[in-house]
C-alpha cells in the first residue's frame, strides 16, 4: 500500500526537489575527487613503478651522491664498491628525461651493457645494446608511441642512435623508457667518469642474522668505505626520490585546491538549501524535531553530495588516469592500475569534505527558533 | 477541582527590545479533553499565547505548564511538541516534496524506528480523514480543504493529547470550512483530546463551549467555571 518514508529518503528527497543545483554541485565534487584520484593516483602510481622496478631488477640498496637527479658521484666510486664482502653486484646508472619527439618525453637510462638490470627485461626483438657504441634499446611501450623496431634509427639530442632491440619490462617506467650505453649517456650530457647512482645487489645475508639488520649493516658499511656517499635502500628510494616526492607535492597541492572549491561549492548549496528551507525547517521544529535531528538531516544531504559526487569522481579518476596512461607524453611514467585504497580515501575524502561543507549551514539550520522559522517567507 | 492539563500564569512576551509587548500577563486554564476557542483582532496576542501554549516559543516572563510541569524546564519543548502537542496551521504547512502518506509520516520519523508501522499508520490517519484516494498526491495536487485534512491527519501522528489549530479555516472556502472544524470537533470527543483553535470567525468563536477573548496582549473575556467547580 503504503510508500514508507526513511530518514535517508526524505534527505534524498530534499537534494532531488532542486535537481539542477545539485547536479551541478555533484559535478563540482566529482571534478574536485576525479583531480584527487586521477593526480595522487598518478604520483602513488608512479612510485609503484619504481618500487616494481627495483624489485624486479633485484636491486636492494641505491648508492647515491646527493640526490635522485644529481649526476655528479665518481664512477671510480664503483671499485671500492665492487670489493666489499657485502655486495654480490654493482652497477652504475645514470637517469635523465629526455625529449624524443615533441610529443614524447621518456625516461632515458645509462647502464652497462653487462648490467645485471638486463636480467629483470624480456627482448621482444634485435640483441642487448654494446658499450660504446651509438645504440638504444627502447621499451616495448616506447617503441610502441615512436613507431621504431629494431635496425630503425632515432635521434636522440642531434645524434643518430640504432635501435639495437626492443625489450619488455614489467614496470611503466621500463617499458616506456629509452636505455643508452652509460657511456652514450656520459658523452651525451658531459658527464665523462660521472653517474647518478650504483644498483646494488646484496649477497644473501648470513644464517642467523635478519634480512633489515642485514640491509642496515650493508648500508653502514657502504657507508663507512665510501664517505659522503649514501646507501639507501630500495624502497625507500622508490618512495622517497625527489621525482617521486615532486609528483606527491604537485597532486596534494593541485587537488587540495580542487578539493577546497569542490567543499565551497557543497557549502553554497547547503547554505542556500537551508535558507530556502527555513520554513520547513520551521515546520519540523514544530512537528517534535529535535535540533540534533535537523542537523542529522542536513548533513546527511551533504554527506550524500559527498558521496555521490565521489563515486562520479572516482569515475572521472580513473578515466582520467587510463588515459594518462594511454597518452604518449605520460605513457612512460604512469600504469592504469591504481591502488584500491586509493579509492576508500577518496569516498572518505569526499563524505568529510561533504560533511566539512554542511557543517555550518546544519548548525545554522538545527538553532533556528520554530517561531521565527515559521514566520519565515 | 479538576487539574488543568495546560496552565498560563502571567504570561508576558516582547519583542524587539521590550519595544513591542504580545502578551501582557494572561493567566488560563485548560482542563484535559476541553474545547477553547482563542479570538481576537489582530495582533491581540492570540496566536502569540497559542505558540506559548504549544513550547514553539518561550514567554519573555511567566510559565506555561502541562500537567503541573513547567515547559521548559521540567518538561523538553522539543519532547512536549513531539509527544503531547498536534499542530494545524492556516496555511497547513506541509512539505512540497513530500506525498501526502510521507508528509503524515514525518513527525513519526521522530519517535518511531519502525518505517512499516508508520505508514501504516499514516495510511490509517488519512482514510480517516476521507483522503483514501489522495495518499500519494503531493501537497500542490491537492485541493485547500484536502491540504488542511492532511494537516490534521498528520498533527494526530503521535498520539498527541493537545490539538492546536491556529486559524485552521483561514485559507478555505466557507463549506471546507465547515467541514474541518466538524471533522475537529469530532477528533476532539472521539479521542477525548484538548483542542484549543485560535480563530477570528466569530461563529467558529461562539460555537466552542469555552471562549477567550484577547485584546492588546490581555484576556479580555472567557469562563473558568469548570475548572473552579
Amino acid at each position: 500500500m503504503a510508500a514508507q518514508l526513511s530518514f535517508t529518503g526524505f534527505a534524498w528527497k530534499n537534494l532531488w526537489r532542486r535537481r539542477l543545483r545539485t547536479l551541478l554541485t555533484l559535478g563540482g565534487i566529482a571534478m574536485a575527487i576525479g583531480a584527487f584520484v586521477g593526480l595522487v593516483g598518478f604520483s602513488r602510481s608512479f612510485e609503484h613503478e619504481w618500487l616494481r622496478m627495483y624489485l624486479s631488477s633485484g636491486t636492494d640498496i641505491a648508492v647515491v651522491q646527493q640526490t635522485f637527479l644529481n649526476t655528479s658521484m665518481d664512477e671510480s666510486a664503483g671499485v671500492k664498491l665492487k670489493a666489499l664482502p657485502v655486495v654480490a653486484q654493482a652497477t652504475p646508472m645514470i637517469l635523465n628525461l629526455m625529449d624524443l619527439t615533441p610529443e614524447v618525453n621518456a625516461l632515458a637510462y645509462g647502464w652497462k651493457a653487462d648490467s645485471y638490470e638486463f636480467d629483470s627485461l624480456q627482448l621482444v626483438s634485435g640483441r642487448r645494446f654494446r658499450d660504446g657504441q651509438p645504440e638504444v634499446m627502447l621499451g616495448d611501450l616506447l617503441a610502441g608511441n615512436l613507431h621504431k623496431n629494431a635496425g630503425d634509427t632515432l635521434e636522440i639530442q642531434g645524434s643518430p642512435f640504432t635501435v639495437a632491440g626492443v625489450y619488455h619490462g614489467g614496470s611503466a617506467l621500463e617499458a616506456g623508457a629509452v636505455i643508452l650505453p652509460i657511456d652514450q649517456m656520459q658523452q651525451l650530457g658531459g658527464l665523462q667518469g660521472k653517474v647518478t647512482a650504483f644498483h646494488v645487489r646484496l649477497r644473501p645475508p648470513p644464517p642467523g642474522e635478519a634480512p633489515d639488520r642485514y640491509l642496515k649493516r650493508a648500508q653502514a658499511e657502504i657507508e663507512a668505505a665510501l664517505p659522503g656517499l649514501r646507501a639507501v635502500p630500495a624502497a625507500e628510494r622508490a618512495s622517497n626520490n625527489q621525482l617521486v616526492l615532486l609528483a606527491h607535492a604537485a597532486a596534494w597541492g593541485t587537488s587540495s585546491i580542487a578539493m577546497l572549491i569542490g567543499i565551497l561549492g557543497i557549502a553554497n548549496t547547503m547554505a542556500m538549501s537551508v535558507f530556502e528551507r527555513t520554513r520547513e525547517i520551521g515546520i519540523l521544529r514544530a512537528l517534535g524535531w529535535k535540533r540534533w535531528r535537523i542537523l542529522l538531516l542536513i548533513q546527511t544531504e551533504a554527506a550524500v553530495l559527498g558521496l555521490a559526487g565521489g563515486i562520479l569522481g572516482i569515475a572521472v579518476g580513473c578515466g582520467a588516469l587510463r588515459l594518462l596512461a594511454a597518452l604518449p607524453q605520460t605513457a612512460s611514467i604512469v600504469s592504469a592500475s591504481f591502488p584500491v585504497l586509493l579509492l576508500f580515501e577518496a569516498l572518505g575524502i569526499a563524505v568529510l569534505a561533504g560533511l566539512a561543507a554542511g557543517a555550518v549551514p546544519a548548525w545554522r539550520g538545527a538553532h533556528l527558533s520554530p517561531v521565527e522559522a515559521l514566520r519565515h517567507d | 477541582m479538576i487539574s488543568p492539563i495546560l496552565e498560563a500564569r502571567n504570561l508576558c512576551k516582547s519583542y524587539d527590545e521590550g519595544r513591542i509587548e504580545a502578551l501582557r500577563g494572561v493567566d488560563l486554564s485548560i482542563a484535559a479533553g476541553e474545547y477553547v476557542a482563542i479570538s481576537g483582532p489582530s495582533g491581540s496576542g492570540k496566536s502569540t499565547l497559542l505558540q506559548l501554549l504549544g513550547g514553539l516559543d518561550t514567554p519573555t516572563s511567566g510559565q506555561v505548564f502541562f500537567s503541573n510541569q513547567p515547559l521548559g524546564a521540567a518538561i523538553d519543548l522539543d519532547d512536549y511538541r513531539a509527544h503531547q502537542v498536534g499542530f494545524v496551521f492556516q496555511a497547513f504547512y506541509l512539505l512540497p516534496t513530500l506525498s501526502a502518506l510521507e508528509n503524515v509520516q514525518v513527525p513519526m520519523l521522530a519517535l518511531s524506528r519502525d518505517a512499516g508501522n508508520r505508514a501504516h499508520r499514516a495510511g490509517a490517519l488519512l482514510r480517516e480523514m476521507g483522503l483514501e484516494d489522495r495518499l500519494h498526491r503531493y501537497p500542490n495536487e491537492l485541493s485547500a480543504g484536502e491540504r488542511q485534512r492532511v494537516a490534521i491527519a498528520r498533527s494526530l501522528a503521535n498520539h498527541p493529547s493537545i490539538l492546536l489549530a491556529d486559524e485552521p479555516t483561514g485559507n478555505l472556502d466557507s463549506v471546507n470550512s465547515a467541514r474541518i472544524m466538524e471533522m475537529l470537533i469530532g477528533i476532539q470527543q472521539k479521542r477525548g483530546m484538548t483542542l484549543i483553535v485560535v480563530t477570528h470567525e466569530n461563529e467558529i468563536a461562539h460555537s466552542a463551549p469555552r471562549h477567550i477573548r484577547m485584546r492588546d496582549g490581555l484576556r479580555v473575556g472567557g469562563d473558568e467555571s469548570r475548572l473552579e467547580s
